[in-house]
């Protein structure tokens, strides 16, 4: 699956604007209404220029890759501004500009929430913006009516309407993260690169955000909108003045259609309980449902074998329940546990192991380097940017949730790097192992190198790095390691020896 | 003489050339997927007493030609015909493909081939190279390991007729680098095409499997490959030197396997009990690093390997060996920095040598290691690990990969050539976790599993209703029986608890239940049904 974020990149043709489209005078879905760009009620959805620094984490010293893109977005409140979050990920400047107005107007970043691919920008002077009205939003609209989607795309400089009928309302991936999964809608509107971020009508309501598609090559027709119940759910987080993120049940079902296994776990033959066959001890779950139970009801809402429950008349993942609350918020679980039923409310809470196994964003790479060994904590950013072969590292980040790694290595801290110099140049050739131990310390996170290194040896005079599974230990003499570090931060041009993260 | 029947695999050789064809950019030999149809240049045998006359042999095309024609009474051609099991379908078998080489006369009327030429065959013929004339053959002994194979007559009243004109080369085992070789091919019409090589390096690396590496010449040279390229004998002197293992014609590096592992094969196979080749069973690292040396406490000018790995239950675990210490020297030759010694023929060479290349099955190993700052003298037996002796088995040749089936539930033991089958591209989910599994077997070998079994493919059945998408998960227990290798879960799927098995997975979905019943009756459809599986289970 190649699903792009629809980001347009700003090497491609982009931007500005000056169209409008139509107001919707018929309320009839299915009819198509003329545009009349000057009626002003559509000059909330406006154009995003963003210039971006890519972070760098080969060389995570390096401040990174400047680069650009461009996206839409749409005015919901007094300079409030939706957009998506990747629209706006790792920006630098952001300016908006109006259909009808060629102005950049400087904005940032209010709230980003990159797990369900939603970010609130303000423009930093909000006056230009005052008059404008701002869109409102309708519900999940019915499959086969009549939506268009409004944008800055590919393709030109000004607005662009497309209009499509609603195809299919499912849970999906969201590939600005790669690791989330919402409540999507399938849309057969065009939905192209510089959509992203802008408003998907019908009604002149907004029924979603547009937000990612399929590479044409792949299949055609076919886009993604964020909906409103996902929408909603951000901006009610939001309200506290701070993003809380979802919360997950951290435990993977598996659905029961085997007669046996029906029958084995002694379940009424009627559709409904899935296997719980795995619980992340860490999760909200943890503790209170075992591999092997059968999850019958959720919130008292019934669970089929699939996982499926029922909301507003439609069969939805059962997750959708949980999907809809708050860090903080409780559900209600029943279950079956060696044939007796049981109930149980856990509260509800983000799953952090699960963020490292996705792309994050916005976040400055955290390192060490000592005598020209670089040390980075694994995640989803460092794999693909190090193009990881090492078997066993490779192993340890598909396995660091399903084999509960996490519990061990809260971060698993990997030499990414040695940079040569004659301190170290036996040791080049060890690149991409994990750490498992320095100087007789575990490391379980970056911080622990930092300490360790500085921690003397049982062999007083040598730091000793013990890679996991490597046979051999890498062994440096302290005094030499001591001389060479600050001529290596000069030869290759590091100015800061590590960056931990924020106090 | 006994045959040797070692598991075997022919995956490894069609999944992946890659993997078989090491440091060569373009083998000789045919392989990977292009095994199955001919060499380039093959000339198919025209059947005898019909030749189409343009075929000739009296027919060379330039006169002068004719002249130069020498022949060799020592060669025979081999043409076998080969039929590996499909390492995931594990009742199927691959189509059948021809290998042809070029067979060595030895003493006794025995046929010198590599093991290569001759895994998974299933039809063997020796062919005069002029005359056409042949005779069907049958393995007596062969070692994948090593890549040597030793073929006799299978047909005892052609058999002095057709060996009455054909003389037995001797070895010579004393080439040494620097030395002239030739390369022996036969052309069309039995002619002797000569190719001179030259011995550039000496060292030892793997043949055709991976897990043992073995003293290897390389000579350049330029070959051309005149169709039977699966074996190709190299002379000195006239007497055999070698066979040629690969070529890789972009450097014009051709691989040689080298008379004295022939020889030790050779010896081995006398005394009607093959032994095959001993190991030491470790690993060892460089000891360079004057930091790292000064760590280890070796002084000054010490030499000796840091041992960074010990294979458990080989020769050097069995004599005391651990991870940690440095050897200093084994049987008698000091080992240097980087876990070479010195041999009076080749030079520096690996240590791996001393015990596959000059030692046998049984032979006393002496080694001196330090440790924690002091020398230790450790002496016992050499041992060899046998393939079955694996937790993953490093391949499977000249039988069918062990499988039992239950209702749709397809079950194996992990493999080498499974894993391999999938190629290089498939590093993710099951595939990662497995490979991890062969690549690290310690664990799981020290819960007491002797094999590893694991749910490989689920058949659609009614029974196996809902877990049609599961494969790759390793199991655990079966209605209660932990399974140390197929024979314990066959034995487990005869206990059903209330009439259901209980099948408990390391990972997702962790746990799956079948009805007995409805199994049963599953079984009996997948034997003669659409899936044709002929029989429920193999385990050999």
């Amino acid at each position: 699956m190649t699903k792009h974020p629809l980001l347009l990149a700003s090497a491609a043709a982009l931007l500005l604007c000056t169209s409008i489209p139509a107001r919707a005078k018929d309320e009839d879905p299915g009819a198509s209404q003329a545009i009349d760009t000057n009626s002003g009620e559509w000059e909330g959805i406006v154009n995003i220029d963003v210039s971006v620094l890519m972070p760098d984490y080969r060389e995570p010293w390096n401040a990174g890759q400047p680069s650009g893109g461009s996206g839409t977005g749409f005015l919901i409140g007094k300079n409030r501004f939706l957009t998506n979050a990747h629209v706006v990920s790792n920006a630098t400047k952001i300016v908006i500009r109006t259909m009808s107005d060629p102005e950049p107007h400087a904005a940032r970043v209010v709230h980003i929430a990159h797990d369900c691919d939603l970010a609130l920008i303000e423009a930093e002077d909000a006056s230009h913006f005052e008059k404008l009205k701002p869109l409102t939003f309708g519900g999940i609209p019915k499959l086969n009516t009549e939506v268009i989607a409004v944008g800055y795309p590919i393709g030109g400089e000004r607005v662009s309407v497309t209009r499509g009928v609603v195809s299919r309302i499912d849970f999906r991936p969201y590939s600005h993260t790669g690791v989330d999964n919402h409540l999507t809608i399938q849309v057969d509107a065009a939905i192209n690169p510089g959509n992203s971020g802008g408003p998907v009508l019908q009604n002149r309501k907004v029924v979603g955000v547009a937000f990612q598609g399929f590479s044409g090559r792949v299949a055609q027709n076919v886009g993604y909108m964020i909906p409103v119940p996902v929408i909603e759910r951000f901006l009610k987080d939001i309200e506290d003045g701070h993003y809380d993120h979802y919360v997950d049940l951290a435990a993977g079902d598996f659905s029961i259609e085997n007669p046996a296994q029906i029958k084995a776990l002694g379940l009424e033959n009627d559709g409904h309980g899935v296997l719980i066959a795995d619980v992340e001890p860490a999760g909200c779950v943890g503790g209170v449902l075992k591999q092997g139970d059968v999850l019958l009801a959720i919130d008292g809402n019934p669970v089929l074998n699939n996982g499926l429950i029922k909301i507003d008349g439609e069969l939805i993942d059962m997750n959708e329940v949980v999907e809809r609350k708050y860090a903080g918020g409780k559900v209600k679980l029943d279950f079956v546990r060696d044939r007796k039923k049981q109930s149980a409310t856990v509260t509800l809470k983000r799953f952090l192991p699960y963020v490292k196994l996705g792309l994050q964003y916005n976040q400055r790479p955290r390192y060490i380097v000592y005598a020209g060994l670089v040390f980075q904590p694994m995640d989803r950013n460092l794999m693909d940017a190090h193009s990881i072969r090492d078997p066993l590292t490779s192993y340890v980040f598909d396995n660091y949730m399903t084999k509960k790694i996490y519990e061990e290595r809260p971060e698993v801290i990997v030499l990414t790097n040695v940079l040569p110099d004659e301190v170290n140049t036996y040791l080049t050739g060890y690149q991409q192992s994990i750490v498992d131990e320095i100087n007789g310390v575990k490391i379980k996170t970056l911080k622990d190198v930092k300490a360790a290194l500085a921690k003397e040896d049982e062999r007083a005079g040598f730091i000793k790095i013990k890679l996991l599974e490597k046979g051999r230990p890498l062994v440096l003499k302290r005094e030499l390691a001591e001389a060479a570090h600050p001529r290596i931060m000069k030869t290759y041009n590091i100015r800061e020896a590590s960056y931990l993260g924020e106090e | 003489m006994k045959r040797v029947v070692f598991p075997l695999f022919l995956a490894l050789l069609s999944a992946t050339s890659a993997v078989v064809a090491q440091n060569s950019a373009s083998v000789l030999e045919p392989r990977g997927k292009a095994e199955r149809k001919k060499p380039i240049g093959t000339i198919t045998p025209p059947p005898a007493g019909v030749l189409p006359k343009r075929n000739l042999p009296v027919a060379p095309a330039a006169p002068s030609q004719r002249e130069t024609i020498i022949r060799s009474t020592s060669l025979v051609k081999v043409n076998a015909t080969s039929q590996g099991y499909n390492p995931h379908i594990p009742w199927q078998k691959e189509s059948p493909g021809a290998r042809r080489g070029l067979g060595v006369v030895l003493a006794g009327n025995r046929i010198l081939v590599t093991g290569q030429m001759v895994a998974d065959a299933t039809y063997i013929e020796l062919e005069m190279p002029e005359s056409g004339q042949k005779l069907p053959a049958k393995v007596v002994a062969v070692d994948y390991e090593a890549n040597v194979a030793l073929l006799a007559s299978a047909s005892p009243s052609k058999e002095k007729e057709f060996f009455a004109s054909l003389t037995p080369m001797t070895l010579d085992t004393s080439a040494r680098i620097g030395d002239s070789l030739s390369i022996w091919q036969t052309g069309r019409v039995g002619d002797l095409i000569v190719t001179p090589m030259r011995i550039s390096k000496v060292m030892t690396q793997g043949y055709v499997v991976e897990n043992a590496s073995f003293l290897v010449y390389e000579a350049t040279g330029i070959v051309r490959s005149e169709g039977n390229s699966f074996t190709l004998p190299v002379v000195k002197g006239g007497k055999l030197a070698a066979l040629l293992l690969r070529y890789d014609s972009k450097n014009q590096v051709a691989t040689l396997l080298p008379a004295p592992i022939i020889e030790h094969f050779l010896k081995d196979t006398d005394d009607g009990q093959y032994d095959g080749f001993p190991s030491l069973g470790v690993e060892l690292q460089q000891t360079l690093d004057e930091q790292f040396r000064e760590y280890l406490g070796m002084k000054g000018g010490m030499k000796g390997a840091f041992i960074s790995g010990v294979s458990k239950g080989a020769s050097a675990d069995k004599i005391g060996v651990k991870q940690g210490d440095i050897i200093l020297s084994i049987n008698g030759f000091s080992v240097d920095s980087r876990g070479d010694y010195q041999d009076p023929q080749f030079g520096a060479l690996s240590i791996s040598h001393v015990v596959r290349g000059r030692a046998f099955v049984g032979d006393k190993i002496e080694m001196k290691v330090l440790r924690d700052g002091k020398e230790i003298e450790l002496s016992g037996k050499l041992l060899r690990k046998q393939p079955a002796d694996y937790l993953v088995t490093p391949y499977i040749f000249d039988r069918g990969p062990n499988y039992v089936m239950m209702g749709g539930l397809l079950f194996q033991e992990l493999s080498k050539p499974y894993l391999q089958a999938f190629g290089s591209d498939q590093q993710s989910g099951a595939i990662l976790r497995l490979s991890r599994i062969a690549e690290h077997p310690e664990d799981y070998e020290k819960e007491g599993r002797r094999k590893l079994v694991f749910l490989s493919a689920v058949l659609p059945t009614p029974t196996v209703q809902g877990y049609e998408r599961l494969g790759g998960q390793v199991v655990n227990l079966v209605n209660g029986v932990k399974v140390n290798d197929l024979n314990d879960l066959a034995e487990a799927f005869k206990t059903p608890k209330d009439g259901v098995h209980i099948i408990e997975l390391a990972d997702f979905p962790k746990l799956l239940h079948i009805d007995a019943v409805s199994a049963e009756r599953d079984n009996l459809k997948l034997v003669g049904g659409a899936y044709r599986i002929g029989t429920l289970k193999r385990i050999q």
